[in-house]
């Protein structure tokens, strides 16, 4: 991966200001802006035709924004196209490659294109995506998971500072899906942004940092999943009490009632053993404590349910054997005003 | 942009019209040459192996050469966009403007490999008349088949390279507006049946006596019917395709994908 300069490495990679797609009259994309850090995984999540493949292609380069701006790294990708060297994408699903071609010839291919990457980088990604005994086999003949694993490993010839993608786990088999994710987390692990659609949410809500909901080209929600994640729950014999005690620790960076229960987070997941004396030590009886586990679906279900609501009238039909997804089962404390 | 080069020549000789292309230049000849019915129909016989290419190159400019070139083109840009692959390279460092020149400029290259296949194959199809000196003439100079006396094989020669040549480089701009409609339409169906459609308004155009020097159509048969100079002819076809290829690359620039 290119090493940015210290003022640019805190800076977002990807930002949008304000930014819209209209074909004709008919508005794709609405005032979008949001921003994702070197290091943070962003997924755009919503119903099909709510803009996210739009919002890939304007953030990539490849459409032009008809209202906002896009930088990627600093720098408009439209004006900058130098810029797509650091730049690694999927923005078709699946992901297109010449058919007559090899998986492995593809990627030699793309590799002349982005200015040269050295063989064994291209050995170590074709193992690296399950794809060492079909490489050479023509692309015509890969499965939809092949040609998704391919693009994958495509995306990351160059270490790229950013990578955007595009329904990376479509058509996937669940280990593929697994791999996918993984191979993501990582990427973000060693410093890359990551930008990607998915309606696999509950495979993105495992690592992803941000989630940002999509309803009818325009942003509805921003989910902190790093917040979230870092959430405890206790239930006490009196949780006003107990609210209290938490709130006044520097260790606590907040904490509130939910359902007679009190969620905390806590700024250092180490400070966990301190809770429990706490409480103590003000006289609060302490019965249960664990991990606040926040459900990314029945959320967004809510989120886009209620903005659906708004706009048309009409209410998302219930989730199929899926208890608790109803709006009602979003505690009020977490949904949006 | 040489990689680039390198690449979109590789991908011309995989594309299914080209395929086809060098079937049928191959085969067109060869029903000239053995055609039964060729007095009967046209009110002459072949003499020459020479005849053969002059021929094949009079019936087929004024549609199937065209129609060819603009096929071929057509598809060497919107196989891309039929495939997908194209987002998938414009998000290399490669600006859009230096993909599709490549594409350009191996696509003026293409005629003349066409043309020049088309001679070698239309050559062979009249061995079997041979290719010495012969009474009459090839059909491309003076006084067409019947000639002006004996034609010696290298006048001959000359004739039907500088016919093919001047042939080729008619079709420049062909498969440049094919470029520039598949640009416009990004389906190479489409940007195939768009130039055709423009070809044939074209010769339309005829009937306005003043604008026939500037029909990019008229110049199609320069080498045996020339309405002007050949450095007019060459001059408004370079003029013809500069325009074409400027205009597929602004359009080119501000597409969406």
């Amino acid at each position: 991966m290119t090493q940015a300069p210290a003022e640019q490495a805190a800076a977002p990679s990807i930002r949008t200001e304000g930014l819209g797609k209209r074909y004709g009259r008919r508005p794709i994309v609405r005032d979008l802006t949001f921003h994702v850090s070197p290091g943070e995984v962003y997924a755009l999540v919503g119903p099909n035709g709510a803009g996210k493949t739009t919002v890939i292609r304007l953030v990539s380069g490849l459409a032009f924004p008809t209202e906002g701006t896009v930088t990627m790294l600093g720098k408009d990708p439209q004006q900058h196209p130098e810029v797509r060297r650091r730049l690694g994408a999927v923005v078709e699903a699946p992901a297109a490659f010449y058919p007559y071609l090899s998986g492995r010839a593809n990627l030699r291919l793309h590799a002349r294109l982005a200015g040269g990457v050295a063989d064994e980088r291209i050995e170590e990604l074709l193992e690296l995506m399950e794809l060492g005994p079909a490489a050479d086999r023509k692309v015509g003949v890969y499965s939809l998971g092949m040609r998704q694993r391919l693009g994958v490993a495509g995306a990351l010839l160059t270490r790229p500072d950013v990578l955007i993608l595009d329904e990376p786990a479509s058509g996937m088999d669940p280990l593929s899906l697994h791999l996918v994710h993984r191979v993501l987390r990582n990427a973000a692990g060693r410093g890359s942004a990551v930008l990607l659609s998915t309606h696999h949410l509950d495979e993105v809500a495992a690592y992803c940092n941000r989630v940002g909901i999509m309803e009818e080209g325009a942003l509805i929600d921003e989910v902190d999943l790093d917040r979230r994640r870092d959430r405890h729950r206790a239930r006490v014999d009196d949780p006003q009490a107990a609210r209290s005690a938490l709130q006044a620790q520097p260790w606590i960076q907040e904490a509130f009632l939910r359902a007679g229960q009190v969620i905390f987070h806590l700024t250092e997941p180490a400070a966990l053993p301190r809770v429990a004396p706490l409480l103590v030590e003000h006289g609060v009886g302490l019965q249960e404590l664990t991990a606040d586990v926040f459900d990314l679906r029945a959320y967004y279900r809510e989120r886009v349910s209620a903005e659906r609501l708004k706009r048309t009238g009409v209410e998302i039909a219930p989730e199929i054997g899926r208890p608790g997804t109803s709006a009602g089962d979003v505690p009020s404390e977490e949904r949006p005003s | 942009m040489s990689a680039l080069l390198r690449m979109e020549a590789g991908k011309l000789f995989r594309l299914s019209s080209v395929r086809a292309a060098l079937v049928l230049l191959l085969v067109f000849p060869a029903l000239w040459a053995y055609a039964p019915g060729i007095f009967e129909v046209y009110g002459f016989f072949l003499v020459s192996g020479f005849q053969v290419p002059a021929l094949s190159l009079l019936s087929s400019m004024e549609f199937l050469m065209p129609l060819l070139v603009a096929i071929i083109a057509a598809e060497l840009v919107g196989i891309e966009a039929m495939h997908g692959t194209l987002p998938t390279v414009l998000l290399r460092p490669v600006t859009r403007s230096s993909w599709l020149l490549a594409k350009l400029l191996v696509l003026t290259v293409l005629p003349f490999l066409v043309m020049a296949y088309f001679l070698i194959a239309s050559l062979a199809a009249g061995v079997p008349y041979g290719f010495d000196a012969f009474v009459g003439g090839t059909g491309l100079g003076e006084g067409g088949l019947i000639g002006q006396g004996t034609m010696l094989p290298v006048d001959a020669a000359r004739e039907l390279v500088g016919a093919y040549l001047l042939a080729a480089i008619a079709l420049i701009p062909v498969a440049l507006l094919s470029v520039l409609a598949t640009v416009v339409t990004m389906n190479a169906a489409s940007g195939a049946l768009a130039t055709l459609a423009v070809l044939i308004v074209m010769q339309l155009l005829v009937v306005f006596p003043s604008l026939e020097p500037f029909l990019l159509t008229r110049h199609l048969s320069a080498y045996t019917d020339p309405v002007a100079s050949v450095g007019w002819v060459v001059t408004l076809i370079a003029l013809y395709s500069a325009a074409f290829a400027a205009a597929a690359v602004v359009l080119f620039e501000r597409k969406d994908f």
